[in-house]
């Protein structure tokens, strides 16, 4: 099975798989990719880092074909190549595990394997291929089961097979790590090794975390605004340069370790001096109720399955609470609770004392929750209304029905808003869509902070955004905290939650099954936690 | 007790088996079609243009050329015609597939009415075949194996579809494109021509079904002639919770209902035959309203794709 | 519209709408219905926003409009020829029967009545993203109902007639309340129930008129009275007033008041932007504490009065004769609807539509002479529907291109 990709590993490694010189792709006026050259090599995993918008995911989506460069030549084995669709790529060996949206869930693991193919289906021939496929790469993968009853580091196992039943020589992962715990991601590398070493492939690791860059690769190409800003053998770097070159300035590893992927080591970690602990977890514990009490909340899906199985959560004013979690284990579903997106079936959520009726359209805001989603474009936002409006949801649901709305008062708030939150947007007027994501992150958190919350939960806050935005947020955040806000920080990324929480909590199955204080938190404890392992 | 009695005569009649298979029949062709199409994704309301689109077609078709054979494949393209508009508006132009369907309704109403009205057609019958030894099967012999000749190609269309939908990488991304479009859309499957060969096919199948509706049941064109029936093969859908097995019986049991009715009418009970007609269409009210909570539709039912727009 | 079918506030199914979206499996997630629920439903345009264009893109999609009724009205005339009619006798005489004939332009708003009530409750009701579709039966249905009274209620004509209206609006709300409430409690789309009562008010309806004790005529003496309804008395009609010697019903005058108000409503209140809310986005409506099942609720029951209404209309009014009869709605709630899409979902624009809809109408009065079948006209509302849907999704693809290329689709 792994013909062609073997004959090549004996191939010198000076002629790459894939050479790519002085790649140009415009959007409008933005330029994604400003004159790229990169190499990947048959037996080598080669890193690309670079923030949010830095130009990585154009860069590969022109590798697999689904966006076609303005300039620049793209060779395969040498040959220059046009690439202008997903099947002409498979068909040059390039194939692509996505982070998300390639597994049809309600399909069983084997044909979604061999969604795509172009030959006749043969649901034999397939099965044997999946396990084969799986067995030789280490991957544990059932072909007949229904992926949605997979948990994401399965379906992400899935996502590999698919990858490589094509036998590709060129593998491209997109932020691999970010659906699995610490140890699934050590396996992965491991996986990935064998692909490159057994199998002579060439790997990209696409990753804006800088720890997993020096673990996991061999070669790394850092890029910044479109360009190529770095590029050497791991080796031969350390954290900081990547950092520094990754962000363009000289940056702290300790402050913005959440935003880089770094874990700064928990026993001489000294609180940044701006975030003031208006609720240290001494001052915490002697307080009163808690701000944001959930007691035996349990939810049961449509189809029977325990989403949330007795959770259990007190939220102190003024302290940060970290949700740690591997996705898909009860934590979107928490956060739906309290966005009153879903009614517990059983259990109870108190805000400052009062219980608060789950599932009652409106009720958590009233009780004066406020929520940054996780996508905001679920239930954060409305696209195709104006800015102005968007910043007033809130209120549009609680004036008498046939009142007059005052859209210039709206229009009036929305600007000093717009101002206070640095929201680059054509003015209160303008269509929430045609703002940027971190504009759109902004304005959500513009209008949750302006409801005057006593608790604020935050729902992967920081997801696509990029270093500077995520600076922003963290510090809202904290600033939040510090003014007596009990947050509530849901996250998969390990490095956000333990870079801002003064307490957390691991999510498993629907439970939460460890708690622990920042300060006695280390990864390797919260990991074996994600991965239901009793502590 | 006099309704126990009623029911005994309904049920022991050869002619109700009849009339229900001739129904059933219809109503499988139009049902198991829109499954299709609804797999796909697309919650396709022109049925009952198609429907009358394919009668339209056949009589065209044998008004031509007197054969019954031709009138069945000028149905089909009757049929296919309508699906052609419905899916390329919808699924090529992102047309609202609502709007389209109803437009396309009113507008096969009023073309086909106004083409026959200038055109003339006359009657046109397809023959009877009968199957030996499974035709004398007492009181439903005649109803499943004395049927005109286009009838049995029902026996074909369902075991057809099954194999065409569960068993061919065709199937197999139809079905993907209706649960999760942006998947299947990265896996390089081309979601919107998928849609639209799925409506393609109900379109053949709902030609195929008003071809047979006029040749073997009605033997003449009539104004508006379907009259709602393909919107009960859409609830014959629901009924079945997406799946053929279901849509099947459905359609099945909306023939045996509407069957009823106009055999309550010939056997001469007091009950007027209008609010009988509204009967077929109140038991399928009620089994939606039982059945549509309970099952589960394809996730991407009635939800246009376009690539990154979420 | 008060009656909603559902307590607000303490809907015990608020967590069950089984709408399916792209999102993970969470069925019962509170109204899992996806944002792009505005995409699915009944409206082209999302409706909150106006879309700046550039001056050279207003002209390509203004070219766009009239190549595409050009096209349709080609089609069109083509058809004509094929059946060897003349298309300039046929437009000649569609002119005259709507406008330029004496006293046609009057007949001609008349008609345009009962299609831009029934639009008008479509829009508000689309808007919030349902999609209702059987405008057909809710029209007879309120008709039935105001037949009922406006022969039976003693009293004067004026306090009849009032009656009469309400009435029908009651009768209208009660057939889209039973979508209303199959939707909030059994999670049944309205898009098939209501199509399917629309043919069971066909069959009640035209029971209806064979019973006596119902809507049936009660003068035995009158010649070919099966299947007719009584006639509506002289003083329980809506009046008419004349200008420039046209006869324009009343019932315009409610139209056009009730489409005013809709349009304020839409835009200036609260309930107005919380309809809105809830078509585009479901779970944001949620969250901010605006009860979907409640409001669709009301409103799917408002749009069914407001076809009621418009079927009174029809009944008490002059658009059409003065008794109820088999069929009765003569398509009335179809093309209202038509005019709703058309409109695309703003209440002001449905005024012109409704006009050129009732303007064919009235025209096709006119087509006998030219040898040409009238449902001609049918056929080329058909054809301007398709056609006029064609500029929007062109310049959606356009847009979306666009932002494709500015945005490297999302990513």
């Amino acid at each position: 099975m792994t013909t062609h990709a073997t004959a090549d590993a004996a191939v010198p490694t000076d002629v790459p798989a894939v050479r790519v010189r002085g790649l140009v792709k415009r959007y409008g006026a933005v330029t994604a990719c400003d004159g790229i050259d990169i190499d990947l090599r048959p037996g080598e995993i080669h890193g690309v880092l670079g923030e949010n918008g830095a130009g990585k995911s154009t860069l590969m989506k022109v590798l697999i074909g689904l966006v076609l460069p303005d300039q620049g030549r793209v060779e395969v084995r040498g040959r220059p190549v046009v690439i202008d669709d997903p099947q002409e790529a498979a068909e040059l060996g390039i194939g692509m595990v996505h982070q998300h949206f390639s597994l049809v869930n309600e399909l069983r693991v084997w044909e979604n394997v061999v969604l795509g193919e172009r030959r006749r289906l043969d649901a034999g021939a397939a099965r044997r291929r999946v396990r084969t496929i799986a067995e030789h790469h280490g991957l544990d993968v059932d072909p007949d089961a229904r992926v949605e009853d997979l948990t994401a580091g399965q379906r992400q196992r899935v996502e590999i097979v698919k990858c490589l039943r094509r036998d590709p020589e060129i593998v491209i992962f997109d932020e691999p790590t970010s659906v699995l715990t610490p140890q699934e991601s050590e396996h992965l590398f491991r996986v990935l090794r064998v692909a490159v070493e057994r199998d002579g492939r060439a790997v990209a690791l696409v990753s804006h975390k800088l720890d997993e860059i020096l673990r996991a690769t061999d070669t790394v190409t850092i890029l910044r605004r479109g360009r190529v800003v770095g590029s050497s053998l791991t080796d031969d770097t350390d954290a900081r340069t990547l950092a520094q070159a990754m962000v363009g300035r000289p940056v702290s590893l300790r402050s913005e370790a959440g935003a880089l992927g770094v874990v700064a080591d928990p026993i001489d970690t000294e609180r940044p001096p701006d975030a003031v602990p208006g609720g240290a977890p001494d001052a915490v514990s002697a307080g009163p109720a808690p701000a944001l009490r959930v007691t035996g909340a349990r939810s049961v899906r449509g189809d029977g399955k325990v989403v949330l199985d007795g959770i259990d959560l007190d939220v102190h004013a003024g302290e940060i609470v970290g949700v740690a979690g591997v996705e898909g284990n009860g934590q979107t579903e928490l956060v739906e609770v309290l966005s009153s997106l879903r009614r517990l079936d059983a259990g109870t959520v108190e805000v400052d004392g009062r219980p608060v009726d789950t599932g009652r359209a409106g009720a958590m805001g009233a009780a004066r929750v406020g929520v940054i989603p996780e996508d905001r474009h679920d239930a954060g936002c409305v696209l195709d209304l104006s800015v102005a409006q968007n910043l007033h949801l809130g209120r549009l649901a609680a004036g008498r029905p046939l009142g007059r709305l005052d859209h210039d008062r709206m229009r009036a708030a929305a600007e000093r808003l717009i101002d206070e939150y640095d929201i680059s947007c054509a003015g209160p007027d303008a269509p929430f869509r045609s703002l940027s994501g971190g504009n759109q992150q902004r304005a959500v958190l513009a209008r949750e902070l302006t409801a005057d919350p006593l608790v604020l939960v935050a729902s992967q806050p920081t997801h696509g955004l990029d270093v500077g935005a995520i600076e922003f947020m963290s510090e809202r955040l904290r600033a939040a905290a510090a003014s007596g806000v009990a947050v509530l920080l849901v996250s998969s990324e390990l490095e956000e939650i333990l870079h801002l929480s003064d307490r957390i909590v691991v999510m498993f199955a629907g439970r939460i099954v460890g708690e622990m204080r920042r300060d006695d938190a280390d990864f390797e404890r919260i990991g074996l936690l994600m991965a239901g392992a009793a502590a | 007790m006099d309704l126990i009695n009623a029911l005994g005569v309904l049920l022991s009649s050869e002619a109700l088996y009849i009339s229900a298979f001739q129904l059933g029949v219809l109503f499988v062709f139009a049902g198991a079609g829109e499954w299709v199409a609804e797999r796909a994704g697309t919650l396709n309301i022109s049925v009952e243009g198609m429907l009358l689109a394919g009668a339209f077609g056949a009589v065209l078709g044998y008004h031509l050329t007197g054969a019954i054979a031709v009138a069945l494949i000028t149905g089909c393209v009757g049929g296919f015609l309508v699906a052609l508009v419905q899916a390329e508006m919808s699924h090529r132009l992102t047309a609202n597939q609502f709007v389209v369907g109803l437009a396309l309704n009113v507008l096969v109403l009023g073309l086909t009415a106004f083409l026959a009205s200038e055109i003339g057609f006359g009657p046109a019958r397809a023959g009877v075949v009968r199957i030996p030894l499974l035709v004398d099967i007492p009181l439903v012999g005649v109803a499943l194996f004395g049927r005109p000749w286009p009838a049995y190609a029902v026996y074909l269309l369902v075991p057809f579809l099954w194999w065409l939908v569960f068993r061919t990488r065709w199937g197999l991304e139809v079905r993907s494109v209706g649960e999760n479009p942006q998947s299947a859309d990265v896996s390089g499957i081309p979601v919107n021509a998928r849609r639209r060969q799925a409506i393609l096919l109900t379109g053949l199948a709902c030609g195929y079904g008003g071809a047979f509706f006029v040749l073997g049941q009605v033997g003449v064109f009539q104004f508006g002639m379907i009259n709602g029936r393909g919107f009960i093969a859409i609830a014959a859908v629901i009924f079945g919770g997406w799946t053929l097995r279901g849509t099947v019986i459905g359609a099945v049991l909306f023939g045996v209902v509407e069957a009823m009715t106009i055999a309550t009418s010939v056997k001469g009970y007091r009950v007027d035959p209008f609010i009988l007609d509204a009967a077929p269409y109140v038991v399928a009210l009620t089994v939606v309203m039982v059945f549509a909570a309970r099952v589960r539709q394809p996730r991407a039912l009635a939800q246009p794709f376009v690539r990154g727009l979420t | 519209m008060t009656t909603t079918g559902t307590e607000p506030g303490s809907d015990p199914d608020a967590v069950d709408d089984r709408r399916s979206d792209d999102r993970p499996p969470d069925d019962d997630a509170v109204l899992a219905a996806a944002q792009v629920s505005a995409a699915t439903s009944l409206g082209g345009a999302p409706a909150g926003v106006k879309v700046r264009r550039s001056v050279d893109d207003r002209l390509v999609e203004v070219g766009l409009y009239v190549g595409s009724i050009l096209l349709a009205l080609l089609l069109s005339a083509g058809l004509v020829m094929a059946v060897g009619g003349s298309p300039t006798a046929v437009f000649s005489a569609l002119l005259d029967g709507s406008v330029r004939s004496p006293g046609a332009w009057g007949l001609t708003i008349t008609t345009m009545a009962p299609l831009l009530l029934v639009a008008g409750g479509t829009i508000v009701a689309t808007r919030a993203g349902l999609v209702n579709i059987g405008q057909e039966g809710q029209v007879l249905v309120g008709a039935a109902f105001a037949a009922y009274l406006a022969v039976r209620l003693p009293g004067p004509g004026p306090v009849v007639l009032v009656a009469a209206l309400v009435f029908a609006a009651v009768g209208g709300a009660v057939w889209a309340g039973i979508a209303a409430g199959m939707r909030a409690w059994r999670s049944v789309p309205e898009v098939l129930t209501t199509l399917l009562l629309t043919f069971v008010a066909f069959g009640l309806i035209t029971y209806g008129l064979r019973q006596r004790w119902l809507i049936g005529d009660r003068d035995t003496s009158r010649q070919g009275r099966v299947n007719t309804g009584e006639q509506i008395p002289f003083d329980t009609r809506l009046p008419d007033l004349r200008i420039f010697g046209n006869a324009i019903d009343s019932g315009a005058i409610i139209a056009l008041g009730v489409a005013a108000l809709l349009a304020w409503m839409m835009a200036r209140t609260f309930l107005g932007a919380r309809i809105d809310v809830v078509g585009l986005n479901r779970r944001a409506a949620q969250r901010f504490g605006i009860s979907e099942k409640p409001l669709s609720a009301m409103l799917l029951i408002g749009s069914g009065a407001l076809a009621g209404v418009g079927g009174s209309v029809l009944l008490l009014g002059a658009a059409s004769g003065d008794r109820m009869t088999i069929g009765f709605s003569g398509n009335f709630g179809w093309e209202g609807l038509l005019v709703a899409l058309l409109a695309r979902n703003r209440v002001l624009l449905a005024i012109p539509m409704a006009f050129v809809f009732a303007a064919l109408r009235t025209g096709s009065s006119f087509l006998a002479a030219t040898g040409v079948d009238r449902k001609m006209t049918d056929v080329v509302q058909a054809l301007l529907v398709l056609a006029l849907l064609l500029p929007p999704a062109l310049m959606f693809i356009r847009d979306r291109r666009r932002a494709m290329a500015a945005t490297g689709g999302g990513g």
